[in-house]
């Protein structure tokens, strides 16, 4: 005992290390007075640390076990009745405790001597804790800090007022565009509107194309992108209130212009018996004729 | 004979200007070379003589290289000459434009087909003389090429990498009118018909489009080109022959098997869908005409740089690329469709019925135009097809009054300048290719409006009848032989038409007919009416102006109609001579039985607030003519209220609009309620709606200090297409209304025309349409904004207002004005987003380029041409070069800059895209730089002498661009001598054609002013010339034939100008001195003008009456010196791989024939040239001792050194002086 207290004495430095210590050395007590108390005279000093050990690791479980059932049911301290529960848990049959407790031939200890319980960080506190309401008991924990329950979220939430939907879309949509085209003035040739200053207003510079109807005819990816889209949620549209023509009578005329717009799918057997001189295969020359 | 006889007599009228009548033509084309832009191929022709002893052939070909002509497998001599090449050769210091439109006109007389006239003239073998009387067939076969056609055929070559096909590289066919003799040798009139036989050999990576049918294609021997073989049976007119070839994607009609479109690569997707709707053009035209198809096939072709949009020829129809569209684009849907439905009409009328001579081609055009006219009227209804119709009654008039009537069916009567029928106009309009392009664009309106007055007289029915009786004779007459004499039957005569109008109709149509068609100009009216009480009586004034150009005086009946309150009424009136006042009954009495509803034309019966009327008076409105059956222009005076309420309650829409328009004078807020109420009537036509926009923004404009409320349409527009919950935020696009479509669309930029007291756009509306612009969201929309988008920049484009200018400071960036600040940004960015994510058709760069050209002319940014001119060059869409081109033109004026009129003026000249040529040509004659009226510093003698090159010489492949070129200098010079020009050295001199002294049109001809169109010739060998003597009595032939010498320069082009020598005419006047003879000189010679255009018509061409001392050497020379048979023509290489090149010979006889001796009758001085040509200038010389003597010396010298046709087409630029 000595030993071990000397063996770590060079390391008790901190008040909290020094409370463990004597609490450690309290357990030891409390083995040594059972060994005793059941007949030992003596016993090695291994098996009394390893038994030292064993009911550390015991006491500790019931701790923590008690402890999860009491955050369990959202209180932090925990009461009797979770100490029960976790005995129960852990096998051991509470019933037999007070029998055990008022034995004759048990020992008594000496409290453990006093040592500076280390001093616990004050937890922050942030406003006022509440009171208990007067159907809980006063016994009862107090109310923590309620910073730890009341909802602080760590995100906002998306707004969905029209407007400003409408709005950030529309600025949004604007800074990208304005920093690509930015982007693209800086990094290639442009022109500009004004002698004096060349950056202000910088227009990218045109490129004359070899093909200029395609690209001002075939409809660009993200026109076809849209395009997709809508067709797929075109049903949604007619029911947006938004955005419903004020003139239902509207649509009848514009279908026919529309109607011309779908193709009749020729069936795959019908097209090959299309006879058009433009799909026939082309012929083999004939043999040269004498010139 | 007695079968040619016969023939005339079933013709029923038509006699063929020729002394052969063709009935079938081969066109081979067997070699196309994108890379060089060159074509061989040759033709053979079969032609039965209707003459004895037919010993010329005259055909028309320009610009072909021809290598040989053979006839019945005889070598034949032919002389090449076109005078159209170089309008006015001599008098190089000649400049007024009467002088060039005498001389266009003569020597477009000279070559032309329907006077029996052609470039290419053949010498019929002799051998062959003596079948003439057997009427035996001739078969003329010509081999030519042609190397970078300048018109005719179009080839577009995009420069990238790849293969031809790859590279979409194609070429197709184009032109003016008759013109298909640009590309290969034919009769290139509509009223030689013949059957076809088209071959194509082209690579195997291409298509050959042409008309008629495709009986096969069959690959070359080495597998790598195939060859395209068409028959086109039905008769058909050289003019409506026409090719395409390109790497073209391939789409079978999925309603119509027979019909075959064609697009150029990567296009495909939209050509179906843009096709789509064909199939329905189609039914409807042959419901209406109760006449099928008449071709077996049908095919359209879509290709780039097209000349025109839509161009029709015999069962193929060529249309720009630019009209293809996917489904997402709605502004160009409509004008697709009617494009091809305008494309097919001309299929009926037009390709398959031709006409008779060019007087008749408002016969063709009308027709067209007409049932285009209904096919509109069922497609887009009734509203749209009277707004049409009123729209082109009053571009139309507005055309007439302004430059002078359009004539439909001149006559000519003699071919003397005195009969011209159109004194009023610079141009002659006596064939198609003198008539500047409006007026054509103009002739063409009158013609379909002139068809619905006819339909108005007889009534559809018969109308219908009537094109169906034309087309079943034509097509009864297409399936026959050519032996039975019908084919003429195809082509339609005004006198025919008018026949059958008789006859189906019982009708007399004749004072129509005289009045629209035989007459040009329109008529113009103007109301006034006074309401009698006592008597219950409207006397109605109806005065006419007729004495301003372009009008006529209207006498006949005319349709008034009175809305009373008791209903409708229609009076017929007659306008009389002398009777001005018309006295018309009134229904009702001006009681107020304010609970009865009011009848209207229409049946309907509407509550009307009367309390703005006149109480004394039961007239609500009145009109005149509201059918519009006058071609006329009404200016009718009734009070405001009326306008309003027939703005209102007048359910026709020409009505609705003539009554925004007379609004325009009422500012009143009655007025502004009358149109804010039609606004925002969805009933209402939407193109109505759309001018009550623009009205209403006048009149805000007007009402600027009393107005009240917010800017005029502001809050409309909230109401109609913002979002309910935040009225500051447009909806999300849909477009599922296409009337709410366009009013949103216009709404915006006729807001942008409000201005306050200070004169400047509102704040509020600016910030409002920038505001437009921000929250435009097109996510949700299955449509195109394209156009939205562009036209909310146009908006932007109409709120700028002159920036306030302290002193003539720099435009800089730091004091610019802080909204015009937010206008650039936005346009700034607009224009960038082009670049990375282009709309269609670029709408919105050339919305941009318009309004960066606005922002620089009202002085916001410094005044600058340099980009639009780098958005102007070639390799932009055409709508973006437009565009920008447009802005140069307004920058020149405005600026007065001569660099950037000769930059405009090159790219006229150099530019590869035709349409760029023409439009750049009349968008300078809608915004000149300067007029005749006002003095310019750009008006200068360089700018004359240019724009004289241009149009005399620079633009003859193109009969479109020499008469923009012809209107251009029109407008900036006038007719007479510009006057910027020196005065000439002759102070007056005695015009007695006009009766006046004038000053003297031509100046002495100087020296060195050499004008070296030539070096284009670059052959360094010259052709071997032979002549022939002809055992007729006209003399001698100077003749052209093939060089067979291959070389590296071959492929130059031929010499532009074949420079004609006219002295015999002008080489007095050259020499002129002031002396009081020369006076009467000139005279003399105006006069030999004239004749000369009459020989031209009347006679065949006297060719080989020597005409000058030159000529008449040199044909001296042949004699001697050159075998007269043909039959030594070197032999014909491989065209594959010679160029053979041959300078067409510039003998020129089409003019100098004019000043031959036969016609010397009255003309005693014109006689004496000829024989004594030479003596005479020597004598002038002599006696003036004028500085060109050497110059003269050594004309001579010439005559005699240089082998004839190399001397010829070397010396003659300097002789032109």
């Amino acid at each position: 005992m000595r030993e071990s207290r000397s063996g770590c004495g060079k390391a008790t430095s901190s008040p909290a290390e020094n409370y463990q210590l004597a609490r450690r050395r309290t357990l030891q007590v409390v083995v040594s007075s059972l060994l005793t108390e059941c007949g030992f005279e003596s016993a090695e000093k291994a098996t009394v640390e390893s038994l030292t050990e064993m009911i550390q690791s015991y006491i500790s479980e019931v701790g923590r076990c008690a402890k999860a059932y009491c955050e369990h049911t959202a209180r932090i301290t925990p009461t009797l009745s979770d100490a029960v529960v976790t005995l129960n848990e852990m096998g051991f049959n509470v019933d037999t405790l007070p029998g055990y407790a008022k034995r004759s031939q048990r020992m008594v200890i000496t409290a453990p001597p006093v040592t500076n319980a280390p001093v616990i960080p004050k937890a922050l506190i942030a406003g006022q804790k509440r009171t208990h309401p007067s159907h809980i008991p006063s016994h009862f924990p107090e109310f923590p800090d309620p910073h730890t329950y009341i909802k602080t979220p760590t995100f906002r939430e998306p707004v969905s007022d029209y407007q400003v939907v409408r709005e950030k879309a529309a600025s949004q949509r604007r800074d990208v565009e304005r920093a690509l085209t930015r982007f693209m003035a800086k990094t290639g040739e442009t022109q500009s509107l004004f002698k004096d200053d060349v950056t202000a207003f910088p227009l990218i510079a045109e490129r004359p194309s070899s093909i200029p109807y395609l690209s001002a005819l075939l409809p660009s990816e993200l026109e076809l992108q849209t395009l997709e889209e809508t067709d797929s949620s075109e049903q949604d549209d007619q029911t947006d209130s938004e955005n419903t023509p004020d003139d239902p009578g509207a649509d009848k005329e514009n279908s026919v212009l529309l109607a011309g717009g779908v193709v009749p799918s020729v069936k795959v057997s019908e097209e090959n018996m299309i006879d058009n001189p433009y799909l026939r295969p082309v012929k083999k020359p004939k043999v040269r004729r004498k010139k | 004979m007695h079968e040619v006889k016969m023939n005339r007599k079933k013709d029923k009228g038509f006699e063929s200007p020729r002394p052969f009548k063709l009935t079938h033509q081969v066109v081979c084309i067997n070699n196309i070379n994108f890379q060089r832009k060159s074509v061989i191929g040759f033709v053979e022709l079969t032609i039965f003589p209707t003459v004895v002893n037919l010993n010329r052939i005259k055909l028309n070909s320009k610009q072909c290289r021809i290598y040989r002509v053979r006839v019945n497998d005889l070598e034949a001599p032919f002389i090449y000459n076109d005078p159209t090449l170089e309008v006015c050769h001599h008098e190089s210091k000649q400049r007024n434009l009467n002088y060039f439109s005498s001389a266009y006109t003569a020597a477009v007389s000279a070559v032309d087909p329907d006077a029996g006239h052609g470039e290419l003239v053949i010498k019929v073998p002799s051998e062959l003389w003596k079948q003439g009387d057997e009427m035996n067939v001739l078969k003329v076969y010509i081999e030519f090429s042609l190397d970078q056609p300048k018109g005719g055929l179009h080839f577009v070559v995009p420069d990238v990498e790849g293969s031809m096909a790859e590279r979409g590289a194609h070429v197709f066919s184009f032109g003016y009118q008759n013109s298909t003799r640009f590309w290969f040798p034919c009769v290139d009139s509509y009223s030689e018909l013949c059957t076809w036989k088209l071959e194509f050999t082209v690579d195997a990576s291409m298509v050959a489009v042409s008309c008629g049918d495709l009986v096969e294609t069959v690959y070359t021997h080495d597998m790598r080109k195939k060859t395209f073989h068409y028959v086109l049976p039905i008769p058909t007119a050289a003019s409506n022959i026409s090719l395409s070839v390109g790497p073209f994607e391939i789409l079978v009609d999925p309603y119509m098997h027979e019909v075959t479109h064609f697009c150029l690569p990567q296009l495909l997707p939209l050509l179906k869908h843009s096709m789509s709707y064909l199939h329905e053009i189609f039914e409807f035209y042959e419901e209406i005409l109760t006449c099928r198809y008449p071709y077996s096939c049908f095919k359209t072709v879509f290709v780039d740089e097209a000349y025109v949009q839509v161009s029709s020829y015999a069962s193929m129809s060529i249309f720009s690329t630019n009209l293809l569209h996917s489904a997402m684009i709605i502004d160009q849907t409509p004008l697709t469709r009617q494009c091809l439905a305008q494309a097919l009409a001309q299929q009926f009328f037009g390709c398959f019925i031709s006409r008779m001579s060019w007087a008749d081609e408002w016969v063709l055009k009308g027709i067209s135009g007409y049932i285009y006219g209904l096919y509109l009227k069922k497609t887009f209804g009734v509203n749209q097809y009277r707004h049409w119709i009123k729209e082109e009654l009053d571009k139309m008039v507005e055309y007439e009054l302004k430059m002078g009537g359009v004539l439909l069916h001149p006559t000519f009567g003699g071919g003397k300048d005195k009969d011209n029928p159109t004194p009023h106009l610079h141009f002659s309009i006596k064939h198609p290719h003198t008539l500047s392009w409006k007026y054509y664009k103009m002739f063409q309106c009158k013609a379909h409006l002139v068809m619905r007055l006819i339909e108005n007289r007889i009534s559809m029915e018969f109308m219908l009848q009537v094109f169906n009786k034309l087309l079943s004779l034509a097509s009864t007459a297409s399936s026959q032989k050519y032996q039975s004499h019908m084919w003429s039957q195809m082509l339609v005569s005004t006198h025919s038409f008018l026949k059958s109008i008789s006859n189906v109709s019982g009708k007399d149509i004749g004072p129509l007919i005289k009045q629209w068609v035989d007459q040009s100009a329109v008529v113009k009216f103007f109301g006034s009416f006074a309401f009698n009480r006592k008597r219950n009586v409207l006397e109605l004034e109806i005065r006419q102006d007729y004495t301003s150009s372009g009008t006529q005086k209207y006498v006949g009946p005319i349709k008034v109609t009175v809305q009373e309150l008791d209903g409708s009424f229609n009076h017929t009136l007659q306008i009389e001579e002398n009777s001005l006042k018309h006295d018309i009954p009134c229904h009702s009495k001006s009681r107020r039985n304010k609970k009865k509803k009011i009848p209207l034309m229409n049946g309907e019966e509407v509550d009307m607030d009367l309390s703005a009327m006149d109480a004394d008076s039961p007239l609500l409105w009145i009109r005149i003519d509201p059918d519009m059956s006058i071609l006329r222009k009404v200016e009718f005076e009734q009070a405001d209220f009326m306008w309003q309420y027939q703005l209102r309650y007048e359910r026709d829409v020409v009505a609705q609009e003539e009554s925004i328009l007379a609004l325009e004078k009422f500012p009143t807020p009655a007025s502004r309620l009358a149109l804010t109420d039609i606004l925002e009537q969805d009933q209402c036509f939407y193109k109505v709606r759309q001018g009550a926009c623009f009205c209403l923004a006048k009149i805000a404009n007007s009402m600027m200090s009393t107005w009240t409320g917010p800017p005029a349409m502001k809050s409309l527009f909230t109401r109609m297409f913002c979002c309910k919950s935040c009225p500051n935020i447009v909806k999300t696009n849909t477009f599922i209304s296409f009337q709410s479509y366009f009013l949103q669309k216009t709404m915006p930029v006729a807001m942008a025309q409000l201005r306050d007291i200070q004169n400047l756009c509102p704040k509020d509306v600016l910030n409002f349409i920038l505001d437009l612009i921000k929250y435009n969201d097109n996510r949700k929309n299955k449509f195109s904004d394209n156009y939205y988008r562009a036209e909310l920049i146009d908006a932007l484009t109409n709120s700028l207002t002159p920036a306030i200018s302290i002193s003539n400071e720099v435009r800089t960036v730091d004091n610019l004005n802080g909204d015009v600040r937010l206008i650039l940004e936005e346009i700034t960015r607009s224009l960038n987003m082009e670049k990375l994510l282009p709309s269609y058709r670029n709408t919105i760069t050339v919305s941009c380029l318009r309004a960066i050209r606005m922002l620089q002319k009202n002085g916001h940014i410094p005044s600058d041409p340099s980009l639009f001119k780098s958005y102007a060059e070639y390799g932009h869409f055409v709508d973006v070069r437009v565009a920008a081109l447009e802005a140069v033109v307004d920058y020149t004026r405005v600026d007065r800059s001569s660099v950037e009129l000769q930059w405009l003026l090159n790219m006229v000249q150099n530019d590869p895209a035709h349409y760029i040529r023409h439009k750049i040509l009349s968008m300078l004659g809608k915004n000149p730089p300067f007029t005749k009226a006002a003095e310019s510093p750009l008006c200068n003698e360089a700018l004359v002498d240019q724009l004289w090159k241009l149009m005399n010489s620079g633009t003859s492949h193109d009969w479109r661009l020499r008469c923009d070129a012809v209107n251009l200098y029109y407008t900036l010079f006038g007719l007479t001598r510009p006057s910027c020009l020196p005065l000439p050295e002759l102070g007056l001199v005695l015009n007695l054609k006009e009766k006046k002294a004038v000053l003297n049109p031509t100046i002495k001809p100087e020296q060195g002013l050499d004008t070296t169109e030539m070096t284009g010739n670059t052959m360094g060998v010259h052709i071997p010339v032979m002549g022939f003597t002809s055992s007729l009595d006209e003399g001698l032939i100077t003749m052209e034939t093939v060089s067979s010498v291959s070389m590296s320069s071959g492929v130059a082009p031929p010499p532009q100008g074949l420079k004609r020598k006219l002295d015999s005419v002008v080489g007095p006047l050259g020499s002129s001195s002031p002396e009081p003879g020369q006076v009467l000189q000139e005279e003399d010679t105006s006069k030999k003008f004239k004749i000369r255009f009459n020989t031209v018509e009347e006679d065949e061409i006297d060719m080989e009456s020597p005409h000058d001392s030159q000529a008449f050497i040199h044909h001296h020379l042949n004699i001697l010196e050159r075998p007269s048979t043909p039959g030594k023509e070197p032999p014909a290489v491989d065209q594959a791989v010679l160029s053979l090149p041959v300078t067409p010979l510039p003998s020129s006889f089409g003019k100098e024939s004019t000043s031959s001796s036969k016609h010397s009758g009255d003309h005693h001085h014109h006689h004496h040239h000829h024989e004594h040509k030479k003596k005479k200038k020597k004598k002038h010389k002599h006696k003036h001792k004028h500085k060109h003597e050497s110059k003269d010396k050594e004309r001579d010298s010439h005559a005699f050194s240089n082998s004839p046709a190399s001397g010829r087409s070397v010396r003659s630029p300097s002789m032109s002086d």
